[in-house]
């Protein structure tokens, strides 16, 4: 059924391809991109799945990890200003294909260099952040987990200014934001749980570009607040009932501040194309989420429209911002819960890939990734005992923009 | 050998002759009015891969031989590569992609018309109307 509704969706959006360029010569244009894929894994001890998605792959092939489809309208009021939105359906928090408005936003062009954006705005926190769905402009089937999953918040609503100059050959871009991000958190300790939050961000990408080169540095930073926390508000009213509740304060996700810092470098030189990022997450105030490096490298060589690609990711715990009160005990079930709770999982995976260009506007591509979490689960999902086995993923997707 | 000189030479224009229409040359146009009178094909490039606003790109149409042959020729991308670039600016909300017309006499009309505007046709389509910034070998 699932499947049914996917292949419809595909289909209407291919028939409104064919009208989007009778909709064109007005001052609307609708475009589109997607992605139908497929992907297994060869175990059905664990799961593997993308940051923040409810239902991952096990040994059963399963269209829902990498298949989606974004529909996005555009509308010029004049040559100053216009407005943009965007859906974009995926199974994300949920265990079921759902739509959500990802962008929406008047764009005001100030001068030739600058603009400001007011709506619902993608965050850039880290390299490829604001078109991690889109497969057709990415080489890998999708965003390495290892980093991408260390800021699973993804739009804000609120405001952002973009600034391009150059500089003789160096090309300068800068974005600063400011917003307040509202969305869903999934969980997936016990059964699997969703969390709402609600985060003032704000923060600062900065890109040069240098020939066949870019780099770019990101900051951004989050009050992260939610009430609905499940198995963290459980431990929090725990520690308060057997009398630490300074504990559960310092462990609990209110109005806490978080900081992500990011540098990527990216080259398409001749044939050789290499993408790399490196990533830190650190609280600012007391809280049990841990502080985590993280960081990928991918490498590509392109023999005309194939690109066969490598990468490696991987990530790790940088310590953790909650201290123990002096009469906290330093062994026995409360402590190894909690101590547990404030470790943060290391995860290491290599890929192989390819990507052929086989059509216009379409690519085909074929990923095996293996996993191999060293430090609790890592980023996999609902083991189904204490011994995490390093797990294979085969995928296929063809990615098409329209 | 004279006479075989002269053959090989006859041979060589005839060839040359022959290889003409295919290679034919393409111009970088703006509008009359642009200050700018000569240009990089690094700096063309900027404008057609979404890197600078300073111009307004006008392009061919997405299938046409000569759009192939001019981003090979001053990004040394082919056409798949192009519509990546612009995918990402397109799907953050960065950027619009050029608007297409469907021919070397309307890129033209569209240069004619916008005094921002940056297009680029076949040599032999040229005149007053535009001014030619750039030559592609």
């Amino acid at each position: 059924m699932k499947k049914q509704l996917l292949v419809a969706s595909v289909l209407a959006a291919l028939a409104l391809q064919a009208q989007a360029g009778a909709m064109d010569d007005g001052n609307l244009s609708i475009s589109g991109f997607g992605t139908l894929g497929v992907a297994k894994t060869n175990t059905d001890q664990v799961e593997f799945a993308r940051y923040n998605q409810a239902e991952g792959v096990q040994d059963k092939a399963r269209i829902g990890l990498d298949s989606n489809l974004g529909l996005q309208a555009t509308y010029t009021f004049n040559d100053w200003l216009s407005g943009t939105a965007q859906v974009l359906t995926r199974k994300n928090t949920s265990p079921t294909f759902t739509t959500d408005l990802t962008w929406a936003f008047l764009k005001a062009k100030v001068n030739d260099e600058t603009s400001v954006r007011v709506g619902r705005i993608a965050l850039p926190g880290f390299l490829i952040s604001d078109y991690q769905n889109v497969g057709y402009a990415n080489t890998m089937i999708r965003p390495p987990v290892e980093l991408y999953a260390q800021e699973p918040i993804e739009s804000s609503d609120g405001v952002d200014v973009n600034y391009q100059h150059s500089f003789g050959d160096l090309n300068f871009t800068a974005q600063g934001f400011v917003g307040v991000s509202r969305g869903k958190l999934f969980i997936p300790t016990a059964g699997g749980s969703v969390a709402t939050y609600r985060a003032p961000v704000s923060g600062l990408a900065v890109s040069g570009e240098y020939g066949p080169f870019v780099l770019r540095f990101a900051h951004l930073q989050a009050k992260m607040d939610t009430n609905d926390l499940t198995p963290i508000n459980q431990l929090v009213a725990t520690l308060s009932a057997v009398g630490f509740p300074d504990l559960g304060n310092q462990i609990a996700v209110r109005d806490k501040k978080i900081g992500f810092n990011s540098v990527g470098l990216t080259m398409d030189w001749k044939n050789i194309v290499l993408q790399t990022e490196y990533a830190q997450r650190r609280a600012k105030d007391p809280v049990y989420i841990p502080d985590t490096n993280a960081w990928y490298t991918m490498a590509g060589y392109r023999i005309g429209k194939v690109l066969p690609y490598y990468a490696h990711a991987a990530y790790e715990g940088h310590g953790r911002s909650v201290t123990f009160p002096s009469r906290f005990p330093t062994s026995g079930a409360l402590y190894s819960t909690v101590n547990s709770v404030l470790t943060s999982g290391e995860q290491k995976s290599d890929l192989i890939g390819v990507r052929w260009d086989f059509a216009k506007s379409l690519a085909l591509k074929v990923q095996v990734d293996r996993v191999k979490p060293t430090v609790k689960t890592g980023e996999l999902n609902f083991p189904k005992s204490a011994n995490v086995p390093d797990v294979t993923v085969v995928a296929a997707a063809v990615d098409f923009v329209f | 050998m004279k006479k075989l000189m002269t053959a090989l030479a006859f041979t060589s224009v005839a060839i040359a002759g022959a290889a003409l229409p295919a290679a034919a040359e393409t111009v970088v146009i703006v509008n009359k009015a642009n200050p700018a009178t000569r240009m990089f094909s690094e700096q063309a490039a900027q404008f057609f891969l979404g890197k600078s606003n300073m111009f307004t790109p006008v392009d061919q149409p997405e299938s046409s031989p000569i759009r192939a042959e001019f981003y090979h020729k001053v990004a040394d991308k082919d056409p798949a590569q192009v519509k990546a670039i612009w995918s990402k600016l397109v799907f953050t909300g960065k950027a619009t992609p050029p608007k297409e017309y469907p021919n070397n006499a309307e890129v033209k009309k569209a240069v004619a018309a916008d005094p921002k505007a940056i297009g680029y046709i076949d040599k032999s389509a040229v005149d007053d109307t535009v001014k030619v910034i750039l030559t592609l070998p």
